[in-house]
């Protein structure tokens, strides 16, 4: 699959997929009018690759500053299906990405990351 | 309202910390703008980083609230498209030491039971309750389609340190005026 790279908006996070090398990373802020019609498509074609990788190592950093509740939905579902990737014998790697005195951005990258028992996580603290 | 009045309304809001305040039709191009000027007053006034944080999250929530629920609405044709306008009033200020952000719009007055007994339920819950039911929300695993269960007033209230209000005003036979406030 081509590389997809979006570069980021007022509204919507710069997004590198690079499915040759298995980097994917979500970067900026994220509160799109359409959610759907932003993350449907990017969605649709990460699960496809995600779902035909075998013993694999893949990378996912999130490095967002900003996101809304509609968006939360997405990356809880970004984080099933990297769980679920990792349960088939991939190597899954997920960073998140906070600014060091964001309590609250830390917060949500260890709830989200709860459900993760195959994948890895790594918190990172960002210096300004 | 007369010319010399709107001093007097200008007087009013400043006597009541209004920083930002907007009625009309919400759109997203008006969320955009607003929350540039919102940003910025941020920085200008040297808030803290984590306040600032919380209240843009409470006026994106709030904003997409009325753009995606009011029931004051008109929809005209733009070429082949059929768009959607969406009426609400918007205000962020400070009142003493503490921030708000406060919206209100029309829904319709089948949805207030609902609605009421969701923000009531919300509002009784610690930290850790409403943490875990964000979670269940946005995994899917509460009922979809309903107006006061939407993940943005759960947010909201997880967002508004210092606790957030809301209230019901009927306005005809279909229409109830719904106001939200979250202080942080």
């Amino acid at each position: 699959m081509e590389t997809i790279s979006l570069q980021r908006t007022e509204r919507t996070p710069n997004v590198l997929f690079n499915f040759a090398t298995n980097c994917f990373s979500l970067t900026g802020e994220s509160y799109p009018e359409d959610v759907s019609e932003f993350y449907g498509s990017l969605m649709a074609k990460l699960k496809e690759h995600l779902g035909l990788l075998r013993k694999a190592e893949l990378q996912f950093d999130f490095s967002l500053v900003y996101f809304n509740s509609s968006t939360a939905k997405v990356i809880m579902r970004l984080f099933e299906l990297l769980e679920q990737t990792a349960q088939r014998g991939n190597q899954v790697l997920v960073n998140w990405h906070y600014d060091e005195d964001d309590d609250n951005m830390r917060e949500m990258g260890e709830d989200f990351s709860e459900d993760l028992k195959a994948a890895r996580f790594n918190l990172v603290s960002r210096t300004e | 309202m007369r010319a010399n009045e709107l001093l007097l309304f200008r007087e009013k809001l400043a006597e009541h910390g209004v920083m930002v305040c907007y009625n009309g039709y919400m759109t997203e191009d008006v969320l955009t703008g607003i929350a540039a000027t919102i940003k910025h007053q941020m920085m200008v006034r040297n808030t803290d980083k984590n306040v600032a944080r919380g209240v843009f999250s409470l006026f994106v929530e709030q904003v997409q609230n009325v753009i995606r629920y009011s029931a004051e609405k008109e929809t005209s044709c733009q070429g082949s498209t059929d768009i959607t306008m969406r009426t609400g009033l918007l205000m962020v200020g400070k009142e003493a030491d503490r921030y708000f952000v406060a919206c209100g719009n029309m829904v319709e007055k089948k949805d207030v039971a609902t609605l009421r007994s969701n923000l009531v339920h919300i509002q009784g819950l610690d930290k850790e309750g409403l943490k875990a039911l964000f979670k269940k929300t946005i995994k899917g695993e509460t009922p979809a389609g309903s107006l006061g269960a939407g993940v943005g007033f759960i947010d909201i209230a997880r967002k508004a340190t210092r606790g957030f209000e809301f209230d019901f005003s009927d306005v005809d036979d279909l229409r109830t005026h719904f106001s939200i406030k979250a202080y942080i």
